[in-house]
């Protein structure tokens, strides 16, 4: 390797494997590169390759906070990090987060930026010179006495920015910084970013899923595979066309600009998507939309909550209507209301304004649903469940069994509990028709089911103890065998690599093609020409409802740059949507 | 997003913000002793009118929101003194003469001064510590504890950040009772709802579990308890101001507990 300097490199890593405790398989294995000073690396990997536990080496958290098995040796400058003590590691790297929740620790803005210098034993008179400096850096000057909880996401991603910047570290680590952001905010973010590797003061180790933007910003690029075996480490610019390969089979995300050679084996449509054409890549289900009867209403929504300052609606005059069959895309800055939105459609939240009303699906051959429109929160939970159900960005809060099986079971088994002791006509009426389940007879296939979503051998698993994406397919899972005519997902492609994502859309197709409403709340601009329309919120109220293809001409954002660019990266990014026998039931 | 009200925090400085709350919490406890070592309710009655002009002049509190915070608290009380009232023993003493009295149920003036004096005590307690810990914002009470009375940093700022996410506990409460609704699972008898309960919390600890442990990975990934000995970024000087609070509440305390005797 021609290095351009003679002193030791920012970062050395000769063969580290990593086992955390108590895992079968190391988390890491065999990584081996060499990083000069001031130069950015990208880290580039599927879900579960082990890219956060290298970021977790890099500042001694493993393996001085984490329990596992070390080998290899990992260098940081001079230092070595599995026998040097994690607060000497500590004044030279500095970590941010994906979440910025779960990284800010204190109620105000600059203690916030003095915490981590508290910690190193600052004098007060440094930390008062340093800390304006930092969230000057980030510009955030001005925000010294403002509650963190106040700031926007983007505005607290800056801020963990400030925060380990203000202890002057020589390595930065960015552990996925833009997941939880918002396009603007990602943007915002990304800017940042930008502007420190330009300055090349620090070395810079970036994991990022939003490659077109994060890219530009890599001198060198290191690539791993699912089971966390390094698959290539090369210069951004002459990274092989095997890595690439690889990576794409790895199922990772892949940067555009890498693609273009690997289309061949994929469809057409593909690679005829120009940069404006991010939808054509992807055949459209058709769309069951278009004069099919409305299942959810919602009119004049007002949703207040109270705050420090006063009272804040949350939503405010906000009306809506999906039809059978149609998927919605609701899109926004971080709170613009849409969690709010969807939280109030399914009865969790009460208006305080508004009405909401839900219809369960007519039966096949039944006319324009005879049905009233209902109110979800006066509904019994047996009624709201064939007529909405919800899926969380954190699928673990929606899990109500201890294992797999008995989570996709739990609904058919609670109704036909509720056949046995009561008024059969409960669900009937509602016109579903399943398994002919006379009173407590058949046991719903749960495993059939789990078998369609790709989870069979899980069965027995418990839900807490599955992947990521796992997960996210077993929450969809369990709204299988009793389909909700409208389903609510709060971003349902969250955190997931390309081939995550594409089983989650999948699956989605295929439970839309039943005449399923489908209303997606969501940041990640590559779900929007999958869905029929969008409606953009802003403040709480509608600033946009239209065709995708319409948004993405004109975003009612300014600036709007960042949610057409998210799209660019869309091309492939499914593999391409199998016919949906399988899945249909 | 929360569900949880917001915190009642001061909305403009006053001579109590300016106190360190170390020095307004030796003052709070003067008072809770004040109301608790006799059994006259006209002690926590004078304690409790002083309370409540410390309040309103010197708080910097938001005064027009704090009956509706104290209201489901006003309402324990009440109910508190109307039990120790209906059971106090004194009632089953036949010596004295019964201020009520209708079938089984008696009710006798000790019992009804005795009842007051338990709930006048915790509308003391309530007050003060409205006094002590609504001034200034948690980061300044764990501040002044670590600085002035040493307690360990470990303790103090694990409790401001667990009180800091504390709130979305609440928040993951509701969504996962909300959760089960919508998939059908919440209708059923009491043993089911209590089965469900229990399913509700282990799905709240285990996100819980998880959000502490990802505060305590962002905590230590910044050097927290790295061995050094911290600094600290925010100086609380001890004043006049605080020696001032502490002798005006203990006077106010012996006044209370003396006078008219």
């Amino acid at each position: 390797m021609t290095s351009p300097r003679s002193g030791p490199p920012a970062v050395e890593a000769i063969g580290l494997r990593w086992t955390y405790a108590g895992r079968p398989r190391p988390a890491l294995a065999d990584i081996t590169f060499r990083l000069e000073p001031g130069r950015t690396l990208l880290v580039l990997g599927p879900s579960g390759s082990g890219k956060s536990t290298l970021a977790r080496a890099l500042t001694g958290l493993v393996p001085h906070t984490l329990p596992g098995i070390w080998q290899g040796v990992l260098r940081i400058g001079e230092m070595n990090v599995a026998s040097t003590p994690a607060r000497f590691l500590g004044e030279r790297v500095g970590l941010v987060f994906q979440d910025p929740d779960c990284q800010l620790v204190m109620a105000r803005v600059d203690d916030e930026v003095a915490f981590g210098l508290e910690n190193r034993g600052w004098p007060r008179a440094d930390m008062q010179a340093r800390v304006p400096i930092a969230l000057g850096q980030v510009g955030l000057t001005g925000f010294e006495s403002r509650a963190t909880g106040t700031l926007s996401g983007g505005e607290k991603q800056r801020l963990a920015i400030a925060d380990v910047l203000a202890a002057e570290p020589s390595l930065l680590v960015f552990d996925e910084p833009t997941a939880n952001l918002d396009p603007p905010g990602m943007y915002d973010t990304l800017e940042q970013l930008a502007a420190l590797a330009r300055r090349r003061q620090h070395t810079i180790v970036l994991i990022e899923h939003r490659l077109e933007a994060a890219l530009p910003l890599a001198d060198d690029v290191l690539l791993i595979d699912d089971e966390g075996r390094q698959m290539a480490f090369a210069p951004a610019d002459s990274v092989g066309r095997d890595a690439v390969d690889l990576l794409e089979r790895s199922g990772a995300w892949v940067p555009r600009a890498w693609e273009g050679a690997d289309m061949t084996g994929r469809g057409a449509g593909a690679g005829g998507a120009g940069a404006g054409g991010a939808g054509a890549a992807i055949a459209k289900p058709p769309s069951m939309s278009s004069g099919a009867p409305v299942l959810l209403r919602a009119v004049d929504l007002g949703v207040d909550y109270t705050i420090e300052s006063g009272v804040h609606s949350a939503v405010d005059g906000l009306s809506i209507e999906a039809r059978a069959g149609e998927r919605i895309a609701i899109v926004g800055p971080n709170g613009s209301g849409k969690s709010t939105l969807l939280f109030a459609l399914c009865g969790l939240r009460r208006p305080n304004r508004g009405s909401v009303g839900l219809r369960a699906l007519p039966a096949a051959g039944e006319a324009e649903a005879a049905e009233k429109f209902r109110d979800p929160a006066r509904l019994r939970s047996n009624e709201i469940a064939v007529r909405i159900g919800l899926v969380f960005q954190d699928p673990e809060l929606g899990f109500v069994a201890r294992t797999a099986r008995d989570e996709v079971a739990a609904s058919e088994l609670a109704a036909q509990d509720r056949n046995q002791d009561r008024d059969p006509q409960g669900h009937t009426a509602v016109g579903r028709r399943r398994t002919s389940a006379g009173p407590g007879s058949v046991p719903p296939d749960a495993d059939g089911v789990l078998a369609q979503f790709g989870l069979g051998h899980l069965a027995d698993q418990d839900p807490f103890r599955l992947s990521q994406g796992e997960q996210r397919r077993l929450s969809l899972a369990a709204l299988a065998l009793r389909p909700p005519a409208v389903v609510l997902l709060d971003e349902p492609t969250f955190g997931l690599d390309r081939r995550g994502t594409g089983a989650v859309m999948t699956l989605l197709d295929a439970m839309r093609a039943t005449g399923q409403t489908q209303l997606l709340a969501t940041h990640d601009p590559r779900l929007l020409p999958h869905c029929d329309r969008v409606v953009a919120l802003e403040h709480g109220r509608v600033v946009f409802d239209g065709s995708p293809d319409r948004f993405l001409a004109e975003p009612p954002y300014t600036p709007a740059a960042p949610w057409r660019a998210g799209v660019a990266t869309e091309t492939a990014t499914e593999t391409a949507p199998k016919p949906a026998a399988g899945q249909t039931r | 997003m929360s569900f949880m009200p917001a915190p009642l925090g001061p909305i403009r400085p006053a001579f109590l913000t300016r106190v360190t709350p170390a020095a307004r919490l030796v003052a709070g406890s003067i008072w809770l002793v004040a109301s608790i070592v006799t059994l006259d309710p006209v002690v926590p009655i004078r304690l409790s009118v002083a309370a409540v002009i410390a309040i309103v002049l010197w708080s910097g509190l938001p005064l027009r929101r704090i009956p509706r915070r104290l209201a489901p608290l006003g309402f324990a009380i009440a109910s508190l003194t109307f039990f120790s009232i209906l059971f106090a023993g004194a009632n089953g003493d036949r010596s004295l003469d019964a201020l009520f009295q209708f079938g089984p149920v008696r009710i006798t003036a000790p019992a009804v001064t005795g009842g007051l004096a338990i709930g006048l005590r915790v509308v003391v307690i309530a007050l003060a510590t409205l006094l002590v810990f609504g001034p200034s914002d948690p980061t300044q009470m764990a501040d002044s504890l670590v600085q002035q009375w040493h307690v360990p940093d470990r303790f103090a700022y694990g409790t401001l950040g667990a009180m800091r996410v504390a709130p979305f506990m609440a928040d993951d409460w509701a969504i996962i009772g909300a959760a089960r609704r919508l998939r059908g699972l919440s209708s059923g008898g009491p043993a089911s709802r209590i089965r469900a309960a229990g399913d509700r919390l282990v799905v709240m600890l285990v996100a819980a579990i998880r959000g502490a442990e990802r505060l305590a990975l962002a905590m230590d990934a910044r050097g927290f308890d790295s061995g050094i000995r911290r600094t600290h970024f925010r100086e609380l000087k001890v004043s006049w101001r605080d020696w001032l609070t502490i002798a005006v509440a203990s006077l106010v305390a012996v006044a209370a507990l003396t006078a008219g005797r």
